[in-house]
């Protein structure tokens, strides 16, 4: 079969995939999307973030020293948001575009090159966007409070990029072609390189910040290399005309090449460097370098998810080319796993809970990888607040204790006065990262789970299990941090950092931690209930069918690019018909998929409700009754040379940072001063001045015009210009009748 | 029209003006010729007329040696006016950015810079032969001197082989020339040296011919640009240089090479060019890694910022080579955006070794904590040169890579470049992230450390009033230029699509058809 054979068949049956029995309406038309430009009022949620950058660098330029900046900045991403939620209101599938401002628009005779600011508004981008400023203004509120310790330095810098981030992060959300999409890819990348190296003068949080940016490089050159490739095929880079000539399939009448098989591994590629997935992961943990409130907003619950976004936004260039489907899938249950593994044996929360990020992260492409963009979707939605509640509670922790992250050294927080709230709100988002039954984590993890093994795939059953164990290690993890910080007696130890003034300092010879004060407190419990809320959308009915499981996110999903991997194709006792089989290899496959004789949705309910109890179970009884025990089953395993290296590697993140440098840096940092060596003593020593010196030979015949002033240079120099030209045409004169003749 | 020949002469007269003028007052004279100069540009601009379109504005012409066909012509397409307007606009800032740096023998460094002026202004509006010839290397005299008299310590060095490297390079650019002026008298039977016609006349001649002249004209500009491996004058000669030097050399001069290509490699070449834009291309991508990774590894700020020109030319080169509107539209506005962002990065440096005598990253550090203006126009810089969407530098590189990714297949045009080219190419970008956002972690970023000793010369600790009054209309291009780049696009793509119509089917292929050759399958002709 051709190539183009072969594409066109995968076309076909994608397109008779999506209705089984006339279950899902086609309520996406195979149309360009309408322009709607009297909707100009939705430029307001990238216009206001920016609006408070201008605000905050006036409070700069000013030497503002009040909390100024901060409410400004809350104040606009609060506008932002609302505008976000009344676009919602108004909203109705399919999506629609927004023109603004032009920005780079060639054309020339047979193809053009648009990407212009224009808004794609469709569910998607609309429940990205609306979690994004919503939980912006919230973390920018608590910030209002954690960074005031800096004010009158550092603090309108952060609240500035603060605003940076939001408006890239909303312009990656609402651009309506992957160009725009790339300047909030960049853009993101660089407010986190500013934000993780807000602390400027520690050296870690420079390389950090560094690294970050870097790392992301890598993944944006992912994507910049998919943008060519697409644009190159298809003449286009805007979603609504690519998804109109992927839907109607036409184009692989005459495509012949080998473009379409790439395109998804270096979307795959950026997403894996912006969402920190094997093998770019290795900047996130770094991160946790910058404040708190950017780790709990950026680092966790919005930027790093733009990796889902991308590859949820350009579902149908992987659905094209399935094994790149199936990579995804294996490299994020790889991730989930090895980040849980690392995560399990750090001892700063805060780093906990950055490795609980990438694991969570590995689920949601999991999720994408095994046709379940409602699940990693769903999951994204969910993660966004019971992350950000765990890593504002830390964030409130290190705050009221100087800086101390070390759960070994903090223990008994909820028996503090002042610290019920930071407590109960952390173990609301322990419970949902452990996906404790009808938490809203246990719904959207399951939703990613069951699919593994409904979906056909190479291994996917040996992944859905790994997962499932991975899910053990998550209850586990979750729970030590929670027993040991939280739980058991009252015992602390302060951190070696005194924010600046030292009011609450030593020098009574006592610690008293400075429990948090309203504005934490108020976002902490708003978002630790948003995390148990974020359950409800679950079981909202859907507007668009009755048949589509999965509720609000779900209608969410199926009215935008994503739908190709949606619940209600099979569960329910429905098989999954032939066409509707998820892998397009297994066309002769209707097995009915089950887990250990039971339908996987349901039994998955059961399996993760068993498999995040035992977890939490054994992380009771190793970090809440019996901690000797703990430690003396550690000492145990250390001093057994042949089980040692485990918790030790796992201690030590698997050593993937020392490989790397091994394996690409230190060469390259050779190479680079073999290369100036080179420059230096080959190029220029060796050929330049080797040629030069042949004239200075030849010169020595003209000694008397070489009489040392520079200013004789000039003459020198026009009387040998004529001379050579002279010379030249003589010489090309005589050259040519001998050529010629 | 009267606009160009004001532009040319104004900065002649300002340095006549402030070689009889006396110390301080010539500093304020050039600033003011310069500011003229930029007044008169902008008017020239305004009344430009062919904007967008592939004509030629501001025509007119003087004869000087008519009986050989020579004339001082003038004239501009939109991509010499904006190039002027590069010019015309930097040098106000170089002359405000010598305020207090340079104390010594005023007028003639002034005089000298006006003159560069000139001299760059008429390499853009030539239209004849000749008389570019003459500005082309008239550049070059007062560049050696401000480097030989103004410079640093290795300045004797530094000078004579910027001048004998250059220079050689252009001669045998002259010669490609001459050639073509002498085949053009041969076949008319009179000599001329009007641009427009010995371009018309080069690209109709045997691709054999046109080989040997396209490798003299590449020899002679890419040795300007500086391409991989003729580049190892530039970072002794950005070094050494003052820092209005350097920013006139990163801003104006580098360009004339890439400039030269536009105007005389593409349309007088083209099959020429067809064959050996491969090779050129690879040269470009060994350019674009070898000098970014070189960056790496320098402890010198302004040799790292010079190696980093090698570098960021690369990808200009790449994008003329990519033979299509897309990347030959990216690569001048990238000869635009290099110009407003590596020369604000010269002038970060120059002030920074204003206050400290030093530019060794090694033995500084921690500016943003004294110097956080400074700081901030540092970051800000670098991000333009990083290349982050949003800023003027992404623009550009991401047009030259996307011409040259897509040169293969774009339609009409016979790029020959492709994927693969801008596959490499592209991995610049991390490479460059590399560098400058280390660059800044070193200096900038982490713990203060200043040399012992620091006398400041008088200078704030920050940037004063003059300093930012220097950066900011820089900034204020980089963000307009990088929001609304279609202004710049709009305005060449006339003269961009004329350049390239040589390489349109519909003419090239014709011709070949008729001459017999294929060059599809790459061979000379007969």
């Amino acid at each position: 079969m051709t190539a183009a054979g072969l594409v066109n068949s995968m076309v076909l049956s994608l397109l008779d995939k999506a209705p089984p029995m006339g279950v899902i309406p086609d309520t996406v038309p195979v149309a360009e999307a309408a322009v709607r430009p009297e909707l100009w009022w939705a430029g307001l949620i990238l216009y206001l973030p920016l609006l408070s950058l201008v605000l905050c660098g006036l409070c700069a330029a000013f030497k503002v020293k009040t909390k100024l900046p901060a409410w400004l900045t809350t104040a606009s991403l609060l506008a932002s948001f609302v505008v976000s939620v009344m676009l919602y209101l108004n909203h109705e599938p399919p999506g629609y575009l927004v023109p603004l401002l032009s920005w780079i628009d060639l054309s020339w005779a047979g193809g053009d090159f648009v990407a212009n600011f224009t808004l794609y508004i469709d569910s998607l981008s609309l429940l990205w966007v609306m979690f994004v400023t919503g939980l912006g203004t919230l973390i920018t509120f608590y910030a209002s409070e954690y960074m005031e310790a800096d004010l009158g330095k550092g603090y309108t810098r952060f609240f500035a990029g603060v605003s940076v981030f939001l408006f890239a992060m909303v312009a990656l959300v609402l651009a309506d072609n992957l160009v725009m999409l790339y300047l909030g890819w960049e853009g993101v990348g660089f407010a986190s390189y500013w934000l993780i190296g807000y602390y400027y003068q520690r050296p870690a949080a420079v390389a950090a910040a560094k690294k970050a940016f870097i790392m992301n490089r890598i993944g944006d050159l992912g994507l910049a290399l998919a943008i060519y490739l697409i644009w190159s095929t298809f003449g286009t880079i805007q979603y609504d005309e690519l998804m109109v000539v992927l839907r109607e399939g036409s184009w692989a009448e005459s495509y012949e090449g080998w473009t379409i098989d790439v395109i998804p591994w270096f979307l795959m590629l950026a997403a894996f460097g912006k969402s920190a997935q094997i093998p770019l992961y290795v900047w996130l943990p770094d991160a946790m370098e910058g404040p708190t409130p950017v780790s709990a907003l950026i680092h966790a619950a919005t930027m790093v998810t733009a990796g889902i976004y991308l590859v949820a936004r350009t579902y149908e260039f992987f659905l094209l080319s399935p094994e790149s489907l199936h990579v995804v899938a294996w490299v994020g249950g790889l991730t989930a796993l090895l980040a849980a593994t690392i995560g399990m044996a750090q001892y700063d929360i805060k780093r906990i809970m950055a490795y609980s990020t990438v694991s969570q992260l590995g689920f949601m492409f999991l999720g994408l990888g095994v046709l379940s963009t409602y699940g990693a979707v769903y999951h994204v939605f969910t993660h966004a607040f019971f992350k950000a509640a765990l890593f504002l509670t830390c964030g409130a922790i290190m705050h009221g204790f100087a800086g101390q992250l070390d759960l070994r050294k903090l223990s008994g927080l909820i028996r503090i006065p002042g610290w019920r709230i930071t407590s109960i709100a952390m173990l609301i988002g322990c419970l949902a990262l452990a996906g404790f039954p009808l938490t809203s984590g246990y719904f959207s993890k399951d939703a990613i789970l069951a699919e593994a093994f409904v979906t056909q795939g190479p291994g996917f059953e040996a992944l859905g299990w790994m997962a499932i164990f991975t899910a053990f290690l998550t209850a586990y993890y979750t729970f030590r941090v929670w027993f040991r910080v939280c739980a058991g007696k009252v015992e602390y130890e302060p951190g070696d950092e005194h924010h600046g003034d030292d009011d609450h300092g030593h020098s009574d010879g006592h610690f008293h931690p400075h429990a948090p004060r309203f504005a934490m407190n108020f976002v902490m419990a708003v978002i630790a209930i948003g995390a148990m809320v974020a359950t409800v959308p679950y079981f909202l009915d859907t507007k668009a069918d009755e048949a589509l499981a999965g509720g609000w996110v779900a209608d969410m999903v199926h009215d935008s690019t994503a739908r190709g991997g949606l619940p209600g194709l099979d569960g329910h006792g429905q098989p999954i018909s032939e066409s509707g089989a998820h892998d397009h290899h297994d066309h002769d496959d209707h097995a009915h998929p089950t887990i250990l004789g039971m339908d996987p949705h349901f039994a998955m309910y059961i399996i993760s409700g068993v498999v995040g109890g035992l977890g939490l179970l054994l992380a009771a009884w190793l970090h809440l009754f019996r901690r000797q025990d703990a430690d003396r089953l550690r000492a145990a395993l250390m001093g057994r040379w042949w089980i040692a290296w485990l918790p030790r590697a796992m201690e030590r993140k698997w050593y993937v940072d020392e490989i790397y440098i091994g394996l690409v840096r230190a060469p390259l940092w050779v190479a680079s001063h073999l290369m100036y060596a080179f420059d230096r003593f080959l190029i220029d020593g060796v050929l330049v001045d080797g040629v030069a010196r042949i004239p200075r030979l030849v010169a020595r015949w003209f000694q008397p015009l070489h009489n040392g002033i520079i200013q004789s240079y000039a003459v020198t120099m026009a009387g040998g210009l004529a001379l050579i030209a002279l010379l030249m045409i003589l010489f090309l004169q005589f050259w040519n009748i001998g050529g010629g003749g | 029209m009267i606009w160009g020949w004001i532009m040319l002469l104004l900065p002649i007269i300002g340095a006549l003006g402030v070689v009889v003028s006396s110390g301080r007052a010539a500093r304020s004279l050039a600033l003011w010729t310069s500011l003229a100069t930029f007044g008169a540009s902008i008017v020239a601009a305004v009344n430009f007329g062919v904007w967008g379109t592939g004509e030629f504005g501001l025509v007119s012409s003087i004869p000087w040696m008519s009986e050989v066909g020579i004339s001082i012509s003038i004239g501009a397409d939109s991509v010499s006016m904006m190039l002027v307007l590069l010019t015309t606009f930097l040098m106000p800032l170089a002359v405000l950015g010598s305020w207090t740096a340079v104390n010594e023998r005023l007028k003639e460094y002034y005089g000298w810079l006006l003159l560069i002026e000139t001299a760059m202004i008429g390499v853009f509006l030539a239209r004849d032969l000749v008389f570019f010839y003459v500005c082309f290397e008239f550049t070059l005299v007062p560049m050696y001197f401000l480097i030989a008299i103004y410079g640093g310590s290795g300045r004797a060095r530094a000078c004579v082989k910027f001048f004998l490297y250059t220079f050689t390079g252009s001669l045998i650019a002259l010669v490609g020339f001459l050639y073509v002026a002498w085949s053009n008298m041969e076949s008319t039977g009179q000599w001329s040296f009007d641009i427009a016609t010995l371009t018309t006349f080069a690209a109709g001649m045997p691709l054999a011919d046109q080989l040997w002249i396209l490798t003299a004209l590449v020899i002679g500009f890419a040795v300007k640009i500086p391409l991989f491996p003729v580049h190892t004058w530039l970072p002794l000669a950005h070094t050494e240089a003052p820092t209005a030097g350097s920013v006139i050399l990163a801003g104006v001069l580098l360009k004339l090479g890439t400039y030269g290509l536009y105007r005389f490699a593409l349309p007088m070449t083209p099959e020429a060019v067809v064959e050996w834009a491969p090779i050129l291309g690879i040269l470009s991508i060994v350019g674009i890694l070898y000098a970014g990774l070189i960056c790496w590894v320098q402890t010198d700020v302004k040799k790292l910022v010079a190696y980093s020109s090698v570098s960021h030319l690369g990808f200009c080169v790449l994008g003329i080579f990519a033979l299509n509107p897309m990347g030959l539209q990216g690569s001048v506005l990238y000869m635009i955006n290099h110009g407003l962002s590596t020369g604000a990065l010269f002038f970060l440096v120059g002030m920074m070794y204003e206050r400290y005598h030093t530019r060794d990253m090694d033995s500084i550090g921690g500016l943003a904590k004294r110097m956080p203006i400074w700081a901030f126009f540092m970051v800000f810089f670098v991000l333009a040169s990083v290349g982050l969407p949003g800023l003027n530098g992404f623009v550009s590189e991401f047009l030259c890579l996307l011409g040259t990714f897509a040169a293969g297949e774009s339609g009409s045009y016979p790029g020959v470049l492709g994927p693969w080219f801008a596959a490499f190419a592209a991995l610049g970008m991390i490479v460059a992230a590399m560098y400058l956002l280390i660059m800044v972690g070193k200096i900038v970023f982490g713990s203060l450390k200043e040399p012992a000793g620091t006398d400041r010369h008088g200078l704030s600790v920050d940037l004063n009033a003059r300093e930012i009054t220097v950066l900011v209309p820089l900034a204020v291009l980089c963000i307009l230029l990088g929001v609304q780049p279609w202004i710049a696009m709009d305005a060449m793509d006339g003269s961009v699509v004329e350049i390239l119509s040589v390489y349109q089917p519909s003419e090239v292929a014709q011709q070949m058809v008729d001459a017999g050759s294929a060059w599809v399958a790459g061979s000379p002709s007969p």
